[in-house]
């Protein structure tokens, strides 16, 4: 098990179309203690104990413990975990919205925790906007004057800030309701102002705060997939927070999924889900189709000489169950392929080990 | 930056408590269940108190009323200092430089928006009055704003009407400046909140009676102590409620506002006052309200206008007099409470869409402006500025005959029901006497005692050392006597209200037609300033105790009605509905779910009788009730301060009192207090 998963150590992901560059947030040893003498607990041999425990020694709460993790230019970041386990806190902490009790957090190589004022300004100005749960409208004001409210705090004119909203009012396919208020609005609705209000400062990073945990599942669909397509889109860095299981499957390039402040596993949904690394995760998968989040580069087994230039050809990253059906249809092996060259074969015995969840196993006995 | 660090002031030094609780709890014996009611052992503390200290006292001080020996005399004192006031107005610095200039500030602007009023004319001042009242708050309020205007004048009232608005534009704009930006401390800083809540509290408890005296100390009988007092009674509901709107913003809204990086002042302009403007118009609708009604009553310092009219006339018993200049106020009250209501029901919608582009924005506020000039420009031409004199319908004569007809044949004799003089009489008789006699009766330790045992009961210690604190206070002040009248007339009155106002708003509760056909009368009862109840029922009963009681009942009752239908329509349905699955009746939904659920309400209901029955208690010393609404009035018609002063505080340790016993939990705001 060990050799495929690699927990707390974030230097090894797969990035889609960006190896070399610079993480955008790169947090280390990040700590936010509640209460009170909250400074004096990381680092100290309270810093070990449990949750509880620290709560009934010291009367403090530990909602982030000793997170690090970088978020490379425009991927997917989801922070996952369970009520309470201090993701919220820690996406708050990305902007110093919450003050963290110690660590240390850089934006493009830049120390978040020494800017002034003006500089913490100029950042949540510029370059990381937020979406919100719970919307975080300004009730009193227009769809399109909420869309420009980040621009017009930045000391934008009114007439490009609201020809540049009434774009983004458009691309979030809210045309048609500019002149309505927050308060006659569906939220679905709602919340795309969020996200429009979000894109309208034109941020490096997005930060997503649960923005879809209001939402009933239809809209919530809807609204990721939304999501996906901006991405598809823009290509922007966007970090995101929940704690429903799909929707980290379904949006993250990677999934940092936390438990009581810490990180417990941090990796590619297939990796969360093909190697979890303890019973918590293990649990927290069990129910999710397996078929649907492994590929066959992990189903794959090497090929025979035979069996190298014979039936259908998958790219590594197809999901199990796009290659059940291949397999199907043909009857024989299906071939893994990457830049023309063979890297294994899929069969009716490996795929069927990875549905039944055997091929963790089968990798740590080999 | 709101990303500070939160520190609770907690020491970590309560390491062990986790761990030593709960394993005896689940043990019940009878002893043990009455150790552990709270209510139990505050009354057990209370009677090894009392076993101490009432031997002393008795064995020291034993006298019914408050002994001599423990009072201090201060009306030498305070007639030096209201000498030496008196004497210095003219040269001492800090009433040339100081009050002097407030007192003129105030007079001029009075003089000013006087003058304004006047020159509009009554056309122009009716025109203006409805186009703004269509602008904010629609058409119907605007027909009201025309007719009442109209009356106004008929009745030959035009004069008065004006000096009372004049009086009352200045002191509104003052109370919302000073109370806005109190309130926007208060909303800001969490130690200027704590600083300032107990004070507006407090402040909203006490009767306007109360405020007069102080004022008239520094500024002297006319318009300017008029104002003060005004301000000082207005301001506070507008503090109050702009801090509690600060407060009570959405927090998720500031995060992102925050989060977008706003700057501190960006913040408060763009997010946090505009999501308090619902309490903030709130607030300046409190504030005229509460303008109104001590504008009117400050006619008693030399205020003029309206509240004067009513004052002279009630002091010769002019009904028909009274009425004429009674009714301008009451319709003033209902306009400015509707146009300042309906502007604030109106914020939460967005801005209307149709109708023509002139009727919206500035436009329509550049057409209301011109129609006024010229409507204005159309009178003066036309004829006076004031009303034409040929217009007035005199009503004093009819109503003063009707007046004496009542009296005729109303007030003994009805067959049956008796007559009201006859049931004014039987109240004093039968009910303020014995109540008065026996608390002048009652030995003062044990006053002090049931107040301290009443407000433990329902506060924590510190609301029951205040009370008794305030109890003690009225002893030492040397006015026991006159200030446990006014307590039996307020106990008595209350009791009457709170048996009415229960019942009725229980039956309210139930019946939605009787609701529907209430909510009307409760509205413009609501909005009556206090003062103009005392016409009717100086009509009825005449003078004495029993009209002021009635005329508290009737003030209080619409508040208590209120909250009390209130508290029980907002009983958590599930609860009822499965009451009702149970099959319960109608009477044990009713005893064993609505009004256990509903107790908040109740209490917060008590409480308000109480404190709205005291205000006008006190104020019925201008119809002849006694006791120390009496004194204030007659310290303030002899030049007397000392006595007016003496009796102001022990309204204020009343007031104090009579709330901290009844004070519940939590409060709410309340309207016309």
């Amino acid at each position: 098990m060990a050799t495929t998963v690699v927990p707390e150590t974030p230097d090894t992901p797969r990035i889609p179309e960006s190896g070399e560059r610079a993480p955008v947030f790169s947090v280390r040893d990040l700590w936010k203690v509640f209460g009170p003498k909250a400074d004096r607990i990381p680092g100290s041999a309270e810093a070990e104990l449990s949750a509880g425990e620290l709560r009934a020694r010291t009367g403090c709460t530990a909602a982030v413990r000793e997170v690090s993790f970088d978020v490379q230019p425009g991927e997917v970041f989801v922070v996952m975990g369970l009520s309470g386990s201090g993701k919220s806190t820690l996406v708050r902490c990305l902007t110093r919205l919450i003050e963290p009790t110690s660590g240390t957090l850089k934006i493009d190589g830049e120390d978040v925790l020494a800017m002034d004022k003006a500089r913490l300004r100029d950042l949540r100005r510029h370059r990381a906007a937020m979406v919100f749960q719970h919307f975080g409208l300004l009730p009193h004001r227009s769809v399109l004057d909420n869309v420009a409210y980040g621009l017009e705090i930045q000391g934008v004119g009114k007439a490009e800030r609201r020809a540049k909203a009434a774009e983004v009012v458009e691309k979030v396919g809210l045309t048609g309701l500019e002149r309505r208020r927050p308060g006659q609005l569906s939220g679905g609705q709602q919340q795309r102002v969020g996200l429009a209000r979000a894109l309208a400062v034109d941020p490096e990073v997005l930060l997503f705060d649960e923005p879809f945990s209001a939402l009933d599942p239809l809209i919530r669909r809807d609204m990721q997939e939304e999501v996906i397509r901006l991405h598809h889109e823009e290509g922007r860095t966007m970090v995101f927070i929940t704690h429903d299981l799909s929707e980290a499957l379904r949006l993250g390039d990677r999934i940092m999924l936390m438990r009581d402040g810490g990180i417990v596993q941090l990796g590619t949904p297939e990796e969360i889900v093909g190697s979890p690394a303890d019973d918590y995760v293990r649990d927290f998968v069990r129910d999710v189709p397996r078929e649907q989040v492994l590929t066959v580069r992990r189903a794959m087994r090497p090929a025979t000489s035979d069996e190298q230039d014979g039936g259908p050809a998958l790219a590594p990253g197809t999901t199990v169950a796009d290659a059940i059906e291949a397999v199907a249809r043909t009857g024989g092996p299906a071939r893994v392929v990457d830049g023309g060259r063979c890297l294994g074969v899929v069969d009716h015995a490996c795929l069927l080990s990875v549905v039944a969840g055997l091929d963790g196993k089968e990798v740590a006995a080999a | 930056m709101s990303a500070t660090t939160t520190r609770p002031s907690t020491d970590p030094a309560t390491e062990p408590a986790a761990g030593g609780t709960a394993p005896d709890e689940t043990r019940p014996s009878p002893l043990s269940a009455v150790v552990r009611s709270r209510a139990a052992r505050k009354l057990a503390v209370l009677v090894v108190i009392a076993a101490v200290l009432v031997p002393l006292a008795h064995a020291k001080w034993a006298s019914g009323s408050w002994p001599g020996a423990l009072t201090v005399d201060v009306s030498e004192p305070l007639g030096k200092a209201s000498d030496w006031i008196i004497d210095n107005r003219d040269s001492h610095w800090i009433f040339l430089y100081f009050f002097g200039h407030i007192s003129n500030a105030v007079i001029i602007c009075v003089r000013v928006v006087y003058v304004v009023l006047l020159t509009l004319g009554w056309a122009g001042v009716t025109a203006a009055s409805t186009l703004l009242a269509w602008r904010v708050a629609g058409v119907r309020v605007a027909v009201t704003t025309l007719v009442s205007f109209a009356v106004c004048g008929l009745l030959g009232m035009w004069v008065p009407t004006m000096q009372t608005l004049a009086l009352m534009a200045v002191a509104v704009t003052a109370s919302v400046v000073i109370g806005g930006l109190l309130g926007l401390a208060g909303g800001l800083s969490e130690r200027a909140f704590r600083a300032l809540r107990p004070i507006l509290d407090t402040m909203q408890v006490l009767p306007a009676f109360a405020y007069l005296l102080p004022v008239v100390l520094i500024f002297g009988i006319g318009v300017p102590g008029a104002v003060l007092a005004t301000v000082i009674y207005a301001a506070p509901p507008m503090a109050r409620l702009t801090a509690l709107g600060l407060r009570g913003a959405d927090a998720g809204v500031l995060e992102a506002v925050a989060s977008l990086g706003a700057t501190w002042r960006q913040r408060l302009l763009s997010a946090r006052l505009p999501l308090a403007r619902k309490e903030l118009l709130l607030g300046v609708n409190q504030t005229i309200m509460m303008a109104l009604s001590m504008a009117v009553i400050a006619s008693v310092i030399g205020g003029g206008g309206l509240g004067d009219r009513v004052y002279q006339a009630l002091s010769s018993v002019d009904v028909g007099k009274a009425l004429a200049a009674g009714l301008p106020i009451v319709l003033l009250a209902v306009v400015m409470d509707r146009t300042t209501a309906s502007a604030g029901e109106r914020l939460g919608e967005p801005p209307a869409e149709d109708g023509h582009r002139l009727l919206r924005g500035w436009p329509a506020w550049a057409g209301v402006g011109v129609i006024t000039v010229v409507v204005a420009l159309i009178g003066r031409l036309a004829g006076s500025q004031t009303w034409p004199t040929g217009w007035a319908i005199p009503i004093e004569e009819p109503v003063n005959q009707f007046k004496d007809w009542m009296v005729d044949h109303l007030y003994t004799g009805v067959p049956v029901v008796g007559g009201t003089a006859e049931w004014a009489s039987d109240y004093v008789k039968w009910i303020l006497d014995p109540l008065r006699e026996g608390l002048q009766g009652l030995p003062w330790y044990a006053v002090l005692l049931i107040v301290a045992t009443l407000a433990w009961l329902i506060g924590t210690w510190a609301t029951a050392l205040t009370a008794t604190a305030a109890m003690a206070a009225i002893g030492v002040l040397g006015v026991w006597e006159p200030s446990m009248d006014t307590l039996s007339q307020v106990l008595a009155a209350v009791f009457v209200t709170l048996v009415l106002g229960f019942a009725i708003g229980i039956a309210a509760a139930r019946s939605t037609r009787l609701e529907r056909l209430l909510r009307p009368v409760l509205d413009v009862c609501q909005t009556m300033p206090q003062f103009v109840y005392l016409i009717p029922v100086v009509a009825l009963f005449g003078v004495g105790r029993a009209p002021a009681a009635a005329a508290a009942i009737v003030y209080a009752l619409p508040a208590v009605i209120r909250i009390t239908t209130q508290g029980l329509r907002n009983v958590d349905p599930a609860a009822l509905e499965s009451a009702r699955s149970l099959g319960a009746t109608q009477g044990q939904q009713l005893r064993q779910v609505q009004l256990p659920l509903a107790r908040p309400a109740l209490l917060l209901a008590v409480n308000q009788g109480v404190v709205l029955v005291l205000a006008v208690v006190i104020i019925g010393g201008l119809v002849g009730s006694g006791a120390l609404g009496y004194d204030v009035v007659f310290g303030l018609a002899q030049g007397d301060l000392a006595t007016g002063l003496v009796a102001g505080a022990a309204i204020v340790c009343l007031g104090l009192m009579l709330d901290r016993v009844t004070q519940p939990t939590s409060r709410r705001d309340r309207k016309g207090a």
